[in-house]
């Protein structure tokens, strides 16, 4: 079945999620095409995190709909969202340490069901750089090589939709230029890409819109050259470092 | 490669150990002592299924044990099964109690734990209450004289051991394996490779129960005659944990090592005077967790001979 | 009969808070599971017996003799096992290995020190004659523990919240990283908490030869299996929740004993476990749930 590029890919509609009294989700509403990078950008807190951990399962929401590809899949368990073509990259990654690179990647490809068939391993080590390394357990790995892992990861389950929590966070410039590459990639290959990012920089080179989030809603959708000059999303930047 | 592995491993570790647990009875006369060697390398690599490939340590796993032995002696007494359908019954027993348990992997590690032994405690007050005695004998104990067939219940011990050696080997060389290390090193980061966790390791839970219901089930038929506190008695788990810690979990040679050494000295030294043999094990498993974790296997990895 | 029931529950539902006191304390601090702690409560039994029978020591003598040789030996025990497993992924799943190891050692040493016979004290010891409470008669060796299980728990309350160090204590609680941040000297505050943990443990087995029977070295497992009922009821890390624990399974106890007595052993088993899944947090709350 070849995605159907007129129809958004994810669909979230007036998402809740509360913990206890504090709204960390109030009501968000937005979309993803296919082959779309979307940024989800605001400040500390505003509910961009929570979002993904929505959207990838890791908790269910208190009210909204979560629409993938026209079905409603809020509160489903992440590894039956994995298999529907959903997948994330971790902020704090946690790859399966005693395990080898490459024993990370084929247990997701095992178990992720690819809809496009099993994924080649090699080439996807290779993709982000990590070939080579297949034989070395995950715990030898530098955090910038485990981040990597954790793409990885994601990606031989082949999702269709690719949630990337602060990815680029502790990469250098040279490591930035070439995942921000790679992303655009996977996008031009039909994939959507939800990008999490303080990096403004990193933003602006990848995504094709943002959503701006503050205290749990969006308050701003459109391309980044026009969210800096929107009054209410400066005010909400307004001192924050992440500006620039 | 991993079917040529788990070929390797079927060659040179499971035909070997119960081609000398077949074989032994015939150059030694001491049945009884090599039915409990069988028996604890069951045992211990029963619970090298659950704590190795899931991480949940079983301090209760003799609930299973106790289980499968009463289920293979009331199919006897009751319904009046033959000894190999009984063991049907055993292997029934242990895998309801598993399920009646299952909600116990809700627990994190140290709760699950001492959940399980209280779980076991329960099973045994259940079994040998008086109240009970006109189904499962109470206090006083089971005779089952009627089938007492010491050779064949040997025989299908080792049999049972064979399945269970089996297990850990498709395990250690099978994606489902590596599915359950991954969903012990981070359940999250499983669930986002696609693996159902609450599944892959209610599986594991399962097989370990399924083994420990079974060499349950043989060793009421090789005794033939016990009380309700031999069969629940805590130190089948604590032998099978301290054996699969001392060798290491996660491996297929571990265990077995494990059983042999320290099954070994315990019939050596422990059986006339068994504190020292306590005194030994305990000052081992505290070592073990100071300075060796991962068992006497992982001091042959560091030295870079890869042991399975 | 349901005075009789509820007023020697709360007899010893105050005991067993002692019971549980020490064991939940160490928790609390240090996110340790101690394994060994029936075995520790044996030895304080041990003490106790031994004390009685060579010097004729009242058993409500040797308590100091108990309270300062446990926190001698746990203090220092502390700094030899405890940093090392909280280094450890998983502290709490090392720890229980670590002190079931420790436990296995204590029983053996014991079984070779004292062989494997049973020991008592004579009730009479703590007090002659039935005290009367509200028209019921119990013994004077259970209202006399009762009493000193009262006190203890009244020790534990000052410590924590009455004295300087009970406050560094209960921020060590609350956040062990922080509080290393705010320069607390973590590592002391524990060890000292560790210790006296211990031997509240040793204090509540000089009473077990009058309320949990005769003394053997093997008594531990159960003790074990009771005290985590009583703190996973009252809630584990919690030390003053281990008070309503205790007490909720002394009445429970009781109860059972009363109106079901053939079944009362199931009793502490059956109530750890519905606990653990239903309200894992205990009575008083604090999650221990993982998934």
């Amino acid at each position: 079945m070849s995605p159907d590029l007129a129809k958004p890919l994810l669909q979230i509609d007036r998402l809740v999620k509360r913990f206890g009294g504090f709204v960390a989700l109030d009501g968000v509403s937005f979309h993803v095409m296919p082959g779309e990078i979307l940024g989800l950008v605001g400040p500390n807190g505003s509910g961009k995190t929570t979002c993904i951990n929505v959207i990838s399962g890791l908790y269910k929401p208190n009210g909204g709909e979560v629409r993938f590809q026209g079905r409603s899949v809020g509160g489903l368990a992440s590894h039956r969202l994995v298999h529907l073509g959903i997948n994330r990259t971790f902020q704090v990654p946690k790859p399966f340490l005693p395990l080898t690179v490459r024993e990370n990647v084929e247990v997701a490809a095992a178990y992720g069901r690819p809809a496009e068939g099993p994924s080649d391993i090699e080439a996807i080590l290779a993709s982000v750089e990590l070939d080579g390394l297949g034989n070395k357990t995950a715990a030898e790995l530098n955090s910038v090589q485990q981040k990597m892992l954790d793409l990885a990861r994601a990606l031989a389950t082949g999702p269709r939709l690719l949630c990337v929590d602060e990815l680029a966070a502790g990469l250098n410039p040279v490591e930035l230029d070439r995942v921000a590459i790679r992303l655009r990639d996977l996008a031009r290959g039909g994939m959507a890409l939800l990008v999490v990012e303080h990096l403004m920089g990193f933003i602006d080179q990848v995504t094709d819109r943002v959503i701006v989030l503050n205290a749990g809603r969006e308050i701003f959708e459109g391309v980044l050259a026009e969210a800096v000059r929107d009054p209410q999303v400066v005010e909400v930047f307004l001192g924050a470092a992440h500006v620039g | 490669m991993l079917r040529t592995k788990a070929l390797r491993h079927t060659l040179f570790i499971l035909l070997p150990v119960i081609a000398v647990a077949g074989l032994l009875p015939l150059a030694y006369s001491n049945q009884l002592l090599l039915f409990n060697f069988v028996v604890f390398l069951t045992l211990a690599q029963g619970v090298n299924i659950l704590y190795g490939f899931t991480g949940y340590l079983p301090f209760g796993y003799v609930g299973f044990f106790g289980v499968g032995a009463y289920g293979f002696s009331l199919a006897v007494m009751h319904l009046h099964l033959p000894p190999l359908a009984a063991l049907g019954a055993a292997a029934l027993a242990a895998v309801l109690l598993g399920l009646v348990l299952t909600p116990l992997l809700r627990l994190s590690g140290a709760y699950f734990a001492i959940a399980n032994l209280a779980a076991s405690q329960a099973m045994f007050q259940v079994v040998s209450n008086p109240n009970l005695t006109d189904i499962t004998k109470g206090p006083y104990g089971i005779s089952l004289a009627g089938v007492f067939a010491p050779n064949l219940s040997y025989g299908v011990a080792v049999a049972i051991l064979a399945l269970t050696l089996g297990t850990v080997i498709y395990l250690r060389n099978s994606r489902f394996g590596l599915a359950l290390l991954a969903v012990r090193e981070d359940s999250v980061t499983a669930a986002m490779a696609g693996i159902d966790v609450v599944r892959t390791r209610t599986l594991a839970w399962q097989l370990s129960a399924l083994v420990a219901g079974l060499i349950g089930g043989v060793f009421a038929w090789y005794v033939s005659v016990f009380y309700p506190e031999t069969v629940f008695s805590p130190e089948f788990s604590i032998f099978a944990i301290v054996f699969a810690l001392f060798g290491g979990v996660a491996t297929i040679t571990g265990p077995i090592l494990g059983v042999v050494v320290l099954y070994g000295i315990y019939n050596a030294i422990g059986i006339s005077t068994p504190q020292y043999f306590q005194l030994i094990y305990g000052a081992l498993i505290m070592g073990l967790v100071l300075f060796l974790p991962n068992g006497v296997v992982s001091l042959f990895r560091r030295w870079g001979i890869d042991v399975p | 009969m349901l005075a009789y029931a509820i007023l020697a529950g709360l007899i010893f539902g105050l005991y067993f808070s002692l019971v549980g006191l020490g064991l939940n304390l160490v928790f609390g601090v240090m996110r340790i599971v101690n394994l060994a702690h029936g075995d520790v409560l044996m030895l304080g039994a041990f003490a106790a017996f031994w004390l009685f029978k060579l010097f004729g020591l009242h058993p409500v003598l040797s308590i100091f003799a108990v309270f300062a040789v446990f926190v001698a030996v746990g203090w220092p025990l502390y700094y030899l096992v405890v940093p090392r497993l909280l280094r450890a992924k998983d502290p709490e799943m090392l720890s229980i290995i670590f002190f079931f190891g420790l436990s296995q050692v204590i029983v053996a040493l014991a079984s070779i020190a004292f062989g494997s016979s049973e020991r008592s004290i004579p009730g009479r010891v703590l007090g002659s004659g039935p005290y009367q409470i509200l028209g019921q008669s119990f013994p004077a060796a259970w209202v006399v523990t009762g009493g000193v299980s009262a006190l203890a728990v009244a020790f534990v309350y000052l410590y924590l919240y009455r004295t300087r160090l009970g406050y560094v204590t209960r921020a060590v609680m609350v956040h062990r990283e922080e509080a290393l941040a705010t320069g607390i000297d973590v590592h002391r505050v524990s060890a000292i908490a560790f210790g006296i943990g211990l031997a509240l443990s040793g204090i509540a087995g000089v009473f077990a030869p009058f309320m949990l029977g005769s003394v053997t070295p093997a008594m531990g497992v159960d003790i074990n299996i009771t005290s985590f009922a009583v703190i996973v009821v009252g809630s584990l890390g919690n030390p003053l929740g281990t008070v309503l624990g205790g007490i909720a399974y002394g009445i429970s106890l009781m109860f059972m004993q009363t109106y079901f007595s053939s079944w009362a052993n199931l009793l502490p088993y059956l109530l750890l476990i519905t606990i653990l899944l239903v309200r894992p947090s205990g009575l008083l709350g604090r999650k221990v749930r993982s998934a």
